[in-house]
């Protein structure tokens, strides 16, 4: 019991200093370009964010049990070739969709299967999922894209609600029923105690297995929620689309504090990850930064989330 | 709290020096964006050249973006997305995917920001569905560029023989105009056969791999036509470590320098020359003469030529 209060100070302390991490990055571009702070401004760069932080909830929970998923970036591409091809097909929107979300969530399944029954190591089992799954949607589309789409579909990325783009809403509920699923119930309990000491977990009655098979499968089912967020925004569906996206959500989740070796992590944390990496890409590209600097800042700030938390949790032990 | 002030100033210290890079070199003066497909390809840097050297000219301001990767057209459309929001004057775009950007030229046209089409071609059916436009595209003509490879690969094999294509990445604009122009270059020569058609997409290593296994697959191959220099180099490569010298004619697209380098040394048959950095001049020059209320051509054609032995021994480059 006083482990868990500690990691839950821990995960606090380490959130706020994410939170003044994102600001103080806000405030630096704000001073140096008068194009940042505007509410214009902002809600690009939510909306920009969005795709990135819908997956990387799915990457948090499954870091959280200590694993890892490097195939979201190709399930979101084979996801959204058939939620393309059920569009083009004349099926009805939400139909469509629920092609996709099964697609993604199929994916994630079979990730889950090959983990908990397969003994598979998630690096592995995930890695082979990537060529899998990439290999699926060019071979379904013959490596061309699906492109043009009914406004129905399309209002998804070009939809306001009250001033706020649609992808930006469903980002916010995104987390918070990942924020309370992740807190308040059964499942999120046991998200952390698998990570957290996996043989415990089980010996304690746990069903790790089928546990195990919900959480890759959630994050198959959001990987194929960021590809229908892509595909209404790009008006088409590449088959080589979200490639390195892994990438981009283990940083964002990473930068929000949640360690790779599991048992520890929260979704907020992984929002404000997502958050920092879609300013520095916009601030750096409203100073007119090449890209090739933008990549090496990236990375820098990676480091130094990571250093934050040795630093903090030093901090702690004295 | 220290060590946190530490990695502050760490922080802090890494992005300082960014500070300066967005300085406007003509205070006052118009900015021009120009967006590429990516900054690792001597042909995009020869396109920024051109690009450069123009704005010095017309003393105007220009900023080069490009994504991390050249397949990532998400974010490609992310940058411009963001140069709408810094209000720049104009923008010059090399869609990394001909239909994907078409949403955010829309976007680019609401905001009244005219978007200049260089080098591959924006798909003109969805941007009329969507309502969107272009001020005018500039580039060499790709369809062009194939058929004269197909009709020069056909000539040297006199009219008989076997036939590799090395393609980019499928649903291209650019790749595809390239690959229809050489079929149909080859298709008044009933002897020309092509055995495969495999995608390399763009790159050298995948040229090299690829070509490979085309040798192996394939051995009969008297021919190869890659849609981008730098797939066939990695065919030459391919060529060398299989010790096929001499016995493969490979043509390539662009006149990158190491191809034309190639071409010279006897490695490469032919090259197709666009000027990338005509390309990037006009660019700017278009942008500039549509600011000041000129109107510019809704096409403009850049030269294409066949690079051979003989053409550079003319010192025809």
């Amino acid at each position: 019991m006083r482990k868990k209060i500690d990691v839950s100070q821990f995960d606090k302390l380490r959130q706020f200093g994410t939170i003044i991490g994102l600001i103080l990055l806000c405030a630096f571009f704000a001073i140096l370009s008068p194009y940042f702070f505007t509410v214009s401004n902002l809600l690009n760069v939510a909306q920009q964010s969005a795709i990135i932080a819908v997956i990387s909830v799915g990457m948090t929970f499954v870091i959280i049990t200590a694993g890892i998923d490097l195939s979201v970036g190709s399930v979101l591409a084979f996801a959204g070739v058939t939620l393309a091809s059920a569009l083009h097909a004349g099926l009805p929107v939400p139909l469509a969709i629920m092609i996709g979300f099964a697609t993604g969530f199929g994916c994630g399944l079979l990730n889950g299967v090959l983990i908990s029954f397969g003994k598979l190591p998630p690096f592995i089992a995930t890695l082979g999922m990537m060529s899998i799954a990439r290999g699926a949607a060019l071979w379904y589309t013959d490596g061309r894209p699906i492109s043009g789409f009914d406004d129905g579909f399309r209002f998804l990325a070009t939809g306001e609600i009250f001033h706020i783009p649609v992808a930006v809403i469903i980002m916010i509920v995104v987390y918070i029923i990942a924020h309370f699923v992740l807190t308040k119930t059964k499942l999120g309990r046991y998200t952390y105690a698998i990570g957290g000491n996996e043989e415990a977990a089980i010996l304690s009655g746990i069903n790790v297995k089928l546990y195990k098979n919900i959480i890759y499968g959630i994050a198959g089912l959001l990987s194929a929620l960021g590809a229908v967020l892509l595909t209404a925004r790009l008006n088409s569906a590449q088959p080589i689309a979200g490639i390195m996206y892994e990438l981009d959500a283990i940083a964002a989740t990473v930068i929000g504090g949640t360690s790779l070796m599991g048992g520890q992590g929260t979704v907020i944390g992984t929002l404000i990850g997502a958050l920092i990496i879609g300013v520095l890409r916009n601030g750096l590209n409203l100073l007119g930064v090449s890209s090739f600097i933008q990549q090496i800042v990236i990375g820098s700030v990676i480091i130094g989330a990571i250093l934050l938390d040795t630093a903090l949790k030093k901090q702690k032990t004295k | 709290m220290s060590s946190f002030k530490k990695i502050l100033l760490i922080i802090t210290v890494l992005i300082l020096p960014l500070t300066g890079c967005h300085k406007e070199e003509f205070p006052g003066r118009p900015t021009v964006a120009l967006v590429v497909k990516t900054l690792n390809n001597p042909f995009f840097n020869d396109m920024q050249r051109g690009a450069e050297e123009a704005a010095r000219e017309l003393e105007i301001n220009l900023i080069v973006q490009a994504a991390e990767r050249e397949v990532d057209v998400e974010q490609q459309v992310q940058i411009v997305e963001n140069l709408i929001q810094r209000r720049v004057d104009a923008i010059l775009l090399t869609p990394s995917g001909s239909r994907e950007v078409v949403p955010v030229i829309a976007r680019a046209n609401r905001a009244g920001i005219p978007v200049l089409n260089l080098d591959t071609r924006v798909d003109m059916d969805l941007l009329n569905r969507d309502n969107a436009h272009i001020a005018t595209f500039i580039g060499s003509d790709n369809y062009e560029g194939g058929r004269i490879a197909g009709v020069y690969i056909a000539e040297r094999l006199s009219g008989n023989g076997n036939v590799a294509i090395l393609e980019g990445i499928p649903g291209h604009e650019t790749g595809d105009s390239r690959q229809r122009g050489f079929m149909d270059g080859i298709s008044a020569y009933p002897g020309i056969r092509v055995v495969t058609s495999q995608t390399a997409n763009w790159e050298r290593n995948l040229g090299y791999n690829v070509f490979e296994n085309i040798l192996q697959s394939h051995p009969g191959v008297q021919a190869v036509f890659a849609a981008s220099d730098l797939m066939a180099l990695g065919a030459v490569e391919a060529i060398a470590s299989n010790n096929r010298q001499g016995s493969i004619i490979v043509v390539g697209f662009d006149a990158h320098s190491e191809a034309v380098d190639a071409v010279e040394r006897g490695l490469m048959q032919a090259t197709i020359a666009q000027s990338p950095a005509e390309i990037g001049r006009l660019g700017v020059q278009n942008a500039y003469k549509l600011l000041n209320g000129e109107t510019i051509p809704e096409e403009i054609t850049v030269e294409i030529k066949l690079i051979t032995k003989d053409s550079l021994a003319e010192g025809n480059f």
